[in-house]
């Protein structure tokens, strides 16, 4: 770590991070678009969550040697590292977000120039094609001193990170947690806590400083309670109308991914549901005419949801709950400071992609009750194989156990080049009719 | 003086080259493949003989390559086109450290050694676009001769990009570009583009090494190889008949194991 | 050699005539000497022969076609002879699948599942994989009795015995001093798959004292993937006269441990084993232990160079194959990356690859 370069970065934390907040104030009211007809006021805190992101990457920009750089997978049990004072990096957050942008086709061409086949996860691609090209929409990837992956979402998050560490020749901690195949056994939190403790020295070793207990107990305490209040958040969407539509949760989701455990995620969250909550309270909603509520499955398609949000919202549709952000309420508000390792190990391993299919159903079906939800779409993605594989089981199941009428997407959620135009509008169509009975 | 064959059977066209000993080429053809290879064949060996003035006997010893090789029973070896389009542009090009072969059907970027010795290659088989089959498609489409595309496609005043990956959804965007008004000059440079581009992620796999190479039919288009070499940084070295370096090779390969 | 029975024909027996239990066994690692001391005969199930007719339903396109092949050798009603089903945690595709047959199929047949640790060999790793082979044998036990302890020691002993037999295999195979083709090695080798030990070791026993001998002089290349199919891939390097003198294949080569173990309590010897096999993509090894893997394995058989050879939409292959085969051309090796769906034909642009492959080599 270089003084010079704290020094930098703190100086951009305190000062230039607001006059860049300031200056982005400017280009959205010269960039101010149509207010939709079928879409009820747009949030306030919607500005000040593209603040809080667009700061993060731009401090990112100033952390390579000021501060010891993690890149983080997005089901990592990332308290630990923030006990070390790491500025955490997020490739899957940004992946999205190249989605968003559009550019996830270009970038992804970039790995498979180097060799990375097509077939393979698509925030992956974007990912190395980034870090091979150094093209990317936030400006300048900070180069990280540590991988952090955990397994809990997906085999392929390791495989992928493998090679950034071949890339770089930097360590790589993968946190191993066993699929619950049944339910979790004593052994199995055991090997994961044991893990924990392997894994402090290296931490120590790269982040320069001493594992402090007390400053990790209140991180986990402000990640729980982050946590909690996402979930309240998101509850206030069992109103009807819901103020808030799980496309816009696609967004406010990135605080509690790549921030939990920092005071701004807590804070964000506390202000957007006192926000959702008054709206709750006047029957403000989210779109003009909610007459059918849905449920989405799987992880966002980032490059069509503006498009799809104006599609069901001029169906008179709105999304009110999904699978994809509830995962970041049930599971890390089990952290308990008296058990911070075993309550880590529990929430890390408990998400929904480390579960069985069975607990995924009774999920969904919790979730179809408590938001009283008519339809649902299952959005089937080419990269995420543990999210995809089993969704047309649970297509049938839902149909037969709850009689809701759903529609796969046949897509991904970066890489627009599989998305077929023809097949979603074709499938849309039948699904609309169906739920119009 | 002895007389060596090579015969490329290619999925649209074959192609015979006849060697000397001193490896001059006195004679060679190229037909269209049809439906059948050993016909092919035949009459490419026909056609490069009658050229040659030369009688079948005279012929030491034959090689085939490409994709029909098997069915050339006259050979006396079969080797692959990745070797003979190796050699062969070695042969016409010592200097020759890559070879980019863009022929009707598929399309290769190959890493030459010491001698046109093949280290390192690597094809798209698999799917038309970056193939001269793509061109093909497209020029019936425009309704424009496929040897005229190189020329045209000199006089475009503006950059179009091709979006489309394959090579059907690809046709369809030119009839809507046809439909715009955008000039066919312009079209025909975004294709050509679009071609490059699928050919770069080949040639990046293998790397530029040493001098490069084009080879097959489509290194007849100028304007392709001229955005190539833009894109490369460097010329290409471009034999009169690309199309026969791969039968060419084979010769070679004839007279080196006769 | 002699013929063997057919896979139908030898299960059939060991139910009826040794009273043994079958269990349908996926992909890859997995204790077979806790099985085989509970008088369980492990079937593996790689890549049957069959058409995907009833799999798509449950499975969508992008899954590879071992996932694929076999839940349809499950759904076409094939695995009634089955007692039960075992699924390693290999990768998402098999981890999904077995949730797929234990919680919706309806195939009331009881499934296992052995998850071993995809980190490095930490204290931590050995103690939860040795948690893993007790785990496994206590819920065995429900199905199966209790489980005799002699017996086990008695499966670890001749599992070790398997293990030397085969790296003598190898080491000759390696060393260009067997005589056997691409095709008969693999035959025999792979027959691992589902015969019982007390038929397999001599049968092995059997190959290396008859195909001990000067073998071909053919150049050799090591084979790197998941499996050797199809066997027209293999036949095809016979006719060209390449032999495949070392491999890194995840059915094979991957979980041939580099020495066979002796520690005295069976259950040690068993985890020192898991630890000391090859590196391997779907044990999350770091992309330098696979590197240096195939350097040595082409140093030590004098290969010329490496056939990457994936199924299709295997992820965990395909992340590493450009660093290690870029590696490996750096070091000048040749390497060839081919692509298929398990019992593919070999398309002509396959062959032509495999071909000019050879003439590079030669």
């Amino acid at each position: 770590m270089s003084l010079m370069k704290r020094f930098r970065y703190q100086f951009m934390k305190d000062l230039g991070a607001s006059l860049i907040m300031h200056l982005s104030r400017h280009t959205r009211r010269s960039h101010a678009r149509k207010p939709n007809p079928h879409f009820g006021p747009s949030l306030k805190n919607t500005r000040r969550l593209k603040q809080i992101m667009a700061r993060h990457y731009f401090l990112s920009r100033y952390a390579e040697g000021a501060k010891p750089v993690a890149w983080v997978t997005s089901g990592a049990p990332v308290e630990l590292l923030r006990a070390f004072d790491f500025y955490t990096f997020y490739p899957e957050n940004h992946g999205a977000l190249c989605g968003a942008q559009k550019v996830g086709p270009q970038i992804c061409s970039v790995a498979e120039e180097y060799g990375y086949h097509r077939d393979l996860c698509s925030y992956a691609r974007i990912d190395l094609g980034a870090c091979f090209s150094g093209i990317t929409p936030v400006g300048k990837l900070p180069k990280p001193d540590l991988l952090f992956a955990s397994n809990n979402i997906c085999q392929t998050v390791v495989y992928w990170y493998k090679v950034l560490a071949y890339h770089w020749n930097i360590p790589l901690i993968i946190f191993d947690t066993p699929y619950n195949f049944e339910k979790i056994t004593e052994k199995e939190i055991s090997y994961m806590v044991s893990q924990f403790k392997e894994m402090i020295p290296t931490l120590e070793e790269i982040s320069g400083k001493e594992f402090d207990y007390e400053r990790f107990l209140s991180i986990i305490r402000s990640a729980r309670e982050a946590s909690i209040t996402w979930g309240k958040v998101l509850g206030t969407m069992k109103a009807r109308p819901a103020p808030m539509t799980i496309f816009d949760a696609f967004g406010h989701l990135a605080p509690i991914v790549s921030l939990r455990g920092l005071p701004v995620a807590l804070r964000y969250y506390q202000s957007l549901l006192l926000e959702l909550e008054d709206r709750v309270e006047k029957g403000v909603g989210a779109i003009a005419n909610e007459q059918r509520r849905l449920m989405w499955d799987n992880i966002a398609i980032w490059y069509k949801v503006r498009e799809l949000s104006d599609i069901f919202a001029r169906h008179g549709m709105n999304f009110v709950t999904a699978t994809y952000t509830n995962a970041w309420v049930e599971t890390v508000a089990q952290l308990d400071t008296d058990y911070p390792f075993e309550s880590m190990a529990k929430a890390y391993s408990l998400v929904i992609l480390n579960d069985n299919l069975n607990y995924r159903l009774e999920l969904m079906e919790r979730l179809i009750k408590e938001y009283q939800v008519d339809g649902l779409v299952i959005h089937s993605a080419r990269s995420c194989k543990p999210y995809s594989v089993g969704q047309y089981d649970l297509k049938q199941l839902l149909r037969k156990r709850l009689g809701i009428p759903s529609v796969i997407i046949e897509a991904d959620i970066t890489d627009s080049r599989v998305y077929s135009e023809e097949q979603t509008r074709t499938r849309l169509e039948a699904f609309f009719e169906a739920m119009e009975h | 003086m002895e007389y060596f064959l090579g015969i490329d059977v290619g999925s649209s066209t074959t192609k015979a080259v006849i060697l000397n000993s001193r490896g001059e080429v006195v004679g060679y053809s190229i037909v269209q493949t049809e439906a059948n290879s050993t016909e092919a064949a035949e009459r490419a060996l026909e056609r490069a003989l009658f050229q040659s003035n030369m009688e079948p006997e005279t012929i030491k010893s034959s090689v085939a390559t490409g994709y029909g090789r098997i069915s050339v029973p006259f050979a006396d070896k079969k080797i692959t086109e990745i070797t003979c389009h190796g050699l062969g542009a070695f042969h016409l090009y010592p200097g020759t450290g890559t070879v980019i072969d863009l022929g009707g059907q598929d399309s290769k970027v190959i890493r030459l050694g010491s001698g046109g010795k093949v280290i390192d290659f690597n094809m798209n088989d698999k799917c038309a676009a970056g193939t001269g089959r793509f061109l093909e498609v497209m020029a019936a489409r425009l309704k424009i001769p496929l040897d005229e595309l190189g020329d045209l496609s000199l006089g475009a005043q503006q950059e179009i990009q091709i979006s489309s990956v394959c090579t059907v959804f690809a046709e369809s965007e030119v009839v809507s570009l046809v439909a715009q008004n955008y000039s066919k000059q312009d079209i025909i440079r975004g294709l050509h583009t679009a071609i490059v581009n699928r050919m770069w992620s080949l040639i990046k796999s293998i790397g530029i090494h040493g001098g490069v190479t084009m080879t097959g039919g489509v290194a007849k288009n100028k304007g392709v190889v001229l955005l190539l070499e833009e894109r490369l940084g460097q010329p290409v070295n471009l034999y009169d008949e690309p199309q026969i370096v791969g039968a060419l090779g084979a010769a070679l390969l004839a007279r080196r194991e006769a | 050699m002699k013929e063997l029975v057919t896979r139908r024909e030898y299960l059939i027996e060991q139910k009826k005539k040794k009273g043994r239990k079958v269990f349908g066994v996926f992909p890859a690692q997995y204790p077979k000497e806790i099985l085989w001391a509970m008088n369980v005969l492990p079937v593996e199930i790689w890549d049957p022969p069959l058409t995907i007719t009833h799999a798509s339903e449950h499975l969508q396109p992008y899954i590879c076609s071992v996932a694929s092949l076999g839940l349809e050798l499950i759904m076409q009603g094939k695995c009634e002879l089955l007692d039960g089903f075992l699924f390693p945690h290999t990768c998402d595709s098999i981890q999904n699948l077995a949730s797929i047959v234990h919680d919706y199929l309806g195939t009331q047949k009881p499934c296992y599942f052995f998850h071993h640790p995809t980190a490095s060999a930490t204290a931590s790793a050995r103690a939860f994989y040795r948690e893993q082979l007790t785990g496994l044998i206590a819920r065995l036990e429900e199905q199966l009795g209790p489980l005799d302890k002699s017996a086990l020691e008695e499966r670890v002993q001749q599992g070790q015995r398997i293990v030397r037999v085969l790296s003598e295999l190898y080491d000759l195979r390696a060393r260009g001093e067997l005589d056997a083709s691409n095709v008969e090695f693999y035959k025999i080798i792979r027959s691992g798959e589902y015969l019982h030990p007390d038929d397999f070791l001599p049968l092995l026993e059997d190959f290396l004292s008859s195909a001990r001998g000067s073998g071909s002089s053919g150049k050799g290349v090591v084979l790197s993937g998941i499996l050797p199919n199809p066997l027209e891939m293999l036949a095809l390097l016979d006719e060209l006269g390449v032999r495949v003198v070392q491999d890194d294949l995840l059915c094979c080569g991957r979980r041939l441990p580099a020495s066979a173990r002796s520690a005295h309590d069976p259950l040690q010897a068993l985890t020192d084993s898991y630890f000391v096999m090859p590196p391997c993509t779907t044990k999350n090894s770091p992309m330098h232990a696979r590197v240096n893997e195939l350097l040595y394995k082409t140093e030590q058989s004098n290969a010329r160079g490496v056939i990457f050879y994936i199924v299709k939409f295997c992820e965990p292959e395909l992340f590493d194959v450009p660093q290690v085969s870029g590696e490996l051309k750096r070091r000048g090796l040749a390497t060839l990356v081919i692509d298929c769906e398990v019992n593919q034909n070999l398309t002509g642009q396959m062959v032509t690859r495999v071909e000019a492959f050879a003439e590079m080599i030669s």
